[in-house]
Parts: C-alpha cells; sequence; structure tokens
C-alpha cells in the first residue's frame, strides 16, 4: 500500500520538492542579507556613527514581494489539503479505482491509514520545513521586537503550521470522503480551512490561558515584562468608571482631558507637566489597567493551538474511517 | 460440501428505488452460474452486495459460510470486476501487477503477463491509453490473478469483441474446472454464457425468478400446446409462466412435474433460451425492445 501511495503521488511529491526547495533558497539568500544589514547597523551605532534606526529602511529586503512571499504561506498548509487531502479518497471513488483497490485483500481501514498516514506526514514535514525557513528569516525581526503573538506572525512560526497542515489534509480527506467528488471537495476545504482559521485567531486563541490583569497608579505607569500580548488597557475613574478613550481628545497618562480632576487642569496646558500635590492626591482615586498574555506563555499558546489543530484533524479523521467503513463503495 | 454462495432474503433499498428485493438464491460450488437479467435488474446491486461493497438493507449473504466483510482472509477469496472497468488510468498494466502483487497474498503475476502477451496488449502503456476491449482484458487478467475461490464478474465481456469473448470464456472454465473455484458472471444476454454455464440466477425487476442448475430448471418446464382454450385447470397443477394465444392455438410454459391428464394438451420440452425469455418478459414493461418481438412472435 506504501508503494501503491508512492506511485500515486510521486509527481506531486516531486514538485512539491521542487516548490519547497526553490522557496528555501529565496529565504536563505535574503535571510542573510537581513541578518548582515542588521549587524553593520547595529556596528555603525555602537561607533558612534549617526545612528540611523536599527532596523534601517531596508531590512525586510526593501523587498515587498519576498515579505508577500513569507506572508503567503499562511496558506501554506491550505495547498496541502485542496490538492492532496481533497481528493485523497474522493478521486478514487470517483473514478471508481476503490472497487479495484477496496477487492484486493486489504480492508479499507488499512487502505486509508496507510494512504491518509503518508500523505499526512507528508503534509506535516512541508509544513514543518516552511515553518522553519520562515521562523528563521524573521528571527533578526524578532529580536528587534517585532510582535511575536502578532496575527499574521505567531501562525507563521515555529509549531502550529504543522497543526494547519494536518488539520487541512484532514479536512480534506474528510470533505473527499463526505462529498465523493473532489471539486466540491475542494471547496469545502477551502471555506472550512478558511472559517476555522478566522474563528481561531479572533475569537479563541486570547483565551487558551487566562489573561493577567494588571492595575496600576496612573502617575507611574507599567509596562509588562518582554514581548507581550497586549490584550486591553485603559483607565479606571474615580467611581469605578472605565473611562472612553474617544480620538480626538488630549490625554494625560491615559486620562483624557475632560475626566482630569479640576485641581489638575494645568497639567494639559503648554509646558507644564508635573502635577501639583493637590492634583496627586486627586490622581490616586484613578486606576490604570493592562490585561495581556505575558511574553514567556509563546510556546505554551503555540502548543495549544497546534494540539486544537491536531485534535480536530483527528476527528475528521475518525469520521472518515466510520464513513468509508460504513457506506457503499 | 457448503455451498459457494448462499443468501436469505437479501435487499438493498436505495433513497426511493428498491434495487434488489427478497433474493434468495444458492450457488453451489465449482459452477459457472449466469447471471442474467434485463438492464436495471438487480445484477450490479447483487454482485456488489456479495462482493462487500455495497451493505444490504435487510437480509444477509454467505460466501463459502462467511459474511461479507472487511478482513483480509475473505477479501482474498473474493474476486469482482466492476462494470465500469475500474482501473487507474496513469498506471501501466505493470503497475497494476505491482499493486496485486502488494495488496494480496495470493497473487500470480506471470498469469497476467503471459494472457496479456498472447493477447498483445502492451504491458507498459497507461491504462488510460488502452483500447477498450484491452483494458477489459487486462482488468479480467488482474482478477483472476488473485486466485479467488468466488470470481464475481459484472458484464465481463460487454467490452469485447466476440472472439475475445469466446476466448475468455474457455479461460473462465478452465479455471473453474481446475482450480474449484465459482463464478458468477452477469450479463444481460443469455446468448453470451449459454455456452459455459452449468447455472442460471435469473433476475427480473428486482426480484430473483430462478435460480438453480440449468438441467434441473430445463427439467422442471415445459411447453404445452393445444387448441384454444381457458387455462384454469392447468394452473391448478402447474405454474403458468407465460400463456400465448393465438385465434386457435394456447401455447403455455409451465413449471411443476405434475402429470397432464387432459389429453388436448401437447407437452414439449424447452430451450433455455425460451425458457429465460419467457421469464423475463412475464413482468410488465421488458426494458428491451427485442424482447417484446421474440414474445409476440411465440
Amino acid at each position: 500500500m506504501t508503494w501503491l501511495t508512492w506511485r500515486q503521488y510521486r509527481f506531486q511529491l516531486g514538485v512539491a520538492a521542487a516548490l519547497l526547495a526553490a522557496f528555501a533558497v529565496v529565504i536563505l539568500i535574503t535571510g542573510r542579507q537581513i541578518a548582515a544589514t542588521l549587524r553593520a547597523n547595529a556596528a555603525a551605532c555602537a561607533a558612534g556613527h549617526p545612528c540611523r534606526d536599527v532596523a534601517g529602511g531596508g531590512l525586510f529586503m526593501g523587498s515587498h514581494v519576498i515579505g508577500f512571499l513569507v506572508i503567503a504561506t499562511l496558506s501554506a498548509p491550505l495547498l496541502f489539503g485542496l490538492f492532496w487531502g481533497a481528493p485523497l479518497v474522493a478521486s478514487e471513488l470517483d473514478a471508481g479505482t476503490t472497487q479495484f483497490a477496496w477487492m484486493q485483500s486489504i480492508t479499507r481501514d488499512r487502505w486509508l491509514a496507510i494512504k491518509a498516514g503518508w500523505l499526512l506526514l507528508a503534509a506535516a514535514a512541508w509544513g514543518g520545513a516552511i515553518s522553519a525557513l520562515v521562523t528563521w528569516w524573521y528571527s533578526p525581526g524578532v529580536a528587534l521586537g517585532l510582535n511575536q503573538f502578532t496575527p499574521g506572525h505567531f501562525d507563521l512560526v515555529d509549531l502550529v503550521p504543522v497543526g494547519y497542515a494536518v488539520f487541512a489534509m484532514a479536512l480534506g480527506i474528510c470533505a473527499g470522503t463526505l462529498l465523493r467528488r473532489t471539486l466540491p471537495a475542494m471547496a469545502v476545504t477551502l471555506a472550512g480551512f478558511v472559517a476555522v482559521r478566522v474563528i481561531i485567531v479572533l475569537w479563541v486563541r486570547a483565551h487558551y490561558l487566562s489573561a493577567v490583569t494588571v492595575t496600576y497608579n496612573v502617575l507611574q505607569g507599567y509596562t509588562p515584562r518582554g514581548d507581550f500580548w497586549h490584550l486591553a488597557s485603559g483607565v479606571i475613574g474615580p467611581n469605578g468608571q472605565l473611562l472612553p478613550q474617544p480620538n480626538n481628545m488630549n490625554y494625560f497618562n491615559s486620562i483624557p482631558q475632560t475626566y482630569l480632576p479640576g485641581a489638575c487642569s494645568n497639567l494639559l496646558g503648554p509646558g507644564t507637566s508635573n502635577p501639583t500635590p493637590a492634583c496627586a492626591r486627586a490622581l490616586s482615586h484613578f486606576r490604570g489597567f493592562v490585561t495581556y498574555q505575558p511574553a514567556d506563555r509563546f510556546w505554551t499558546f503555540q502548543l495549544i493551538e497546534t494540539g486544537i489543530f491536531v485534535l480536530i484533524a483527528a476527528a475528521l479523521l475518525a469520521v472518515t474511517a466510520l464513513v468509508l467503513a460504513r457506506r457503499d463503495a | 460440501m457448503i455451498p459457494a454462495i448462499e443468501t436469505r432474503g437479501l435487499c438493498k433499498q436505495y433513497r426511493h428505488v428498491t434495487a434488489l428485493s427478497e433474493c434468495t438464491i444458492t450457488v453451489p460450488q465449482e459452477r459457472i452460474s449466469a447471471l442474467i437479467g434485463p438492464n436495471g435488474a438487480g445484477k450490479t446491486t447483487l454482485l456488489r452486495l456479495l462482493a462487500g461493497l455495497a451493505r444490504p438493507t435487510s437480509g444477509e449473504a454467505k460466501m463459502l459460510g462467511d459474511i461479507p466483510r472487511q478482513h483480509p482472509a475473505f477479501l482474498a477469496e473474493v474476486g469482482f470486476l466492476a462494470q465500469e472497468i475500474p482501473l487507474y488510468r496513469r498506471f501501466t498494466a505493470e503497475d497494476h501487477i505491482g499493486i496485486g502483487a502488494r495488496l494480496n497474498q495470493r497473487w500470480d503475476a506471470a498469469f497476467v503477463r503471459d494472457r496479456l502477451r498472447s493477447l498483445k496488449v502492451p504491458l507498459d502503456r497507461a491504462a488510460g491509453s488502452l483500447s477498450g476491449g484491452q483494458r477489459a482484458q487486462l482488468a479480467l487478467a488482474l482478477t483472476l490473478a488473485k486466485k479467488p475461490r468466488l470470481l464475481l464478474l459484472d458484464e465481463p465481456v460487454a467490452a469485447l469483441d466476440p472472439l475475445a469473448r469466446r476466448n475468455f470464456l474457455a479461460i473462465l472454465a478452465e479455471a473453474v474446472a481446475g482450480d474449484g473455484v465459482t463464478a458468477v458472471v452477469s450479463s444481460h444476454l443469455l446468448a453470451d454464457m449459454e455456452r459455459v454455464s452449468d447455472h442460471l440466477i435469473l433476475l427480473a425487476e428486482s426480484r430473483v425468478q430462478l435460480c438453480d442448475d440449468i438441467d434441473t430448471l430445463l427439467a422442471e418446464h415445459r411447453v404445452l400446446r393445444g387448441p384454444r382454450q381457458s387455462i384454469t385447470a392447468i394452473e391448478k397443477s402447474h405454474t403458468v409462466v407465460q400463456a400465448t394465444h393465438t385465434d386457435r392455438q394456447t401455447t403455455l410454459l409451465v413449471r411443476g412435474n405434475a402429470p397432464v391428464l387432459d389429453p388436448a394438451w401437447e407437452s414439449d420440452e424447452v430451450g433455455l433460451e425460451e425458457m429465460v425469455l419467457a421469464y423475463m418478459g412475464q413482468d410488465a414493461a421488458p426494458t428491451e425492445p427485442h424482447l417484446t418481438a421474440v414474445g409476440e412472435e411465440q
């Protein structure tokens, strides 16, 4: 069965390998240039020369094409689902070759397990390889403070792309089995993958662990350590109400002008910055707060998100196996 | 010896269509059974149920005492060739031989190669580029190479020219005689199968009309001819399969060995084709025009 799977997919695996190799070349060349630029800028700063922003103008190659290519790897898992997953069962049902394969001395369970197993492995490997390259390419940017939790960055690096690839494959396989035709299965895979990813990013990811909320004295301010994920912040007024933060207003330490106590009216005037003792007393009734996910939860979040997608994939594959065993060929 | 095939009350219902209804048949071992019936009679459904590719809505089938199931031991014993001749379009004959060799414990690769060479079917060309007849030959050879004890072939000769048909049926007869194989071969025309089969399953309108050894069936049926008359008396002792009346004469095909006492009836042996056509034409709306024509002739 391994041999049959290899014979069926060797061309596609070859194409995928070629694309991956081309991608690797681009990433390695541009990645080295980024690192070199960064070192040069840092050295110039240290030497006391007119110090440009370390990141410089052209950190990410000044090339939008490469940047776009890297961002486009967000869709790589989807491609596995569309071109390997969706046809995996559907194309055989469609062509009737299941009537050949399933009449050899191999059970459908085994047929599915081996065929899907190898391709899931391939998708995971490719997803992992792309992710490794992208992670390496981004590392100078992360060192310079590109937030590691940013959607569109978190989703591109380390472990989660492997989870997405496995999920997209399983979704494709399951849709193909239920719909029995490749094209509709591809459409469902596309819609399902995007929907699940968007739901997770927008509404689920921030809640993997309960967020930390810190309240602080508005006169002192507070910034969480490291590369944290900022979820919410603001100021709570003396009556415990959350102060609105309209755009077209002046602020003092996040307190909108209109909510400043009378004793502090001078704070917003030109040339003054230190609150009077009376003002400071009034401001002690204001509390600033910040709600965030601490920086050191990055890997926990990566593991949780990967786990979620792998679990959904497992459920989809279980449904596939059940349907294949019970439904007519 | 347990029967090769035994079904009890096998039914297959698709959403709104009954494909097979109350199918109870027995096929002893080492027969070549002709599964005959007009298009849409349920032949393919029956074969797919027997192969385990489809699951019955109710009833049960036993193949050599074993209910069709997903188990290598069962699958190894049953060879099925679908009417559509499913092959991997981009794979060559050699590739298919390779697949069979890896997915079966018993596998006679040499048989396939010899057979295809003798038929001048290229081993190294993609199945999709072979002619319909060549594809059929390849698929048949692959089905036989698995060496199953039960062969289920759905319209295997439909894509073959007359010479290739004869040749294939000879191979089939050889396989059954030599290796204790039982085959059920469907066709909508009896003529294809008459020469090699010794057992008959006749399906019409999703129901089994006849199922027995051909010799037994012929012995049970008779043609009665007599002056035009009512058939009520005969119906008491025999099953009237078909009655044809002309102005002067009544011709009956009856089943049953009870003696016919009325001297007005002249009794005759029945031919296989005549008997089969009578059963096919018995139900309303025969699907094939030529059957109607034969019926009127009588």
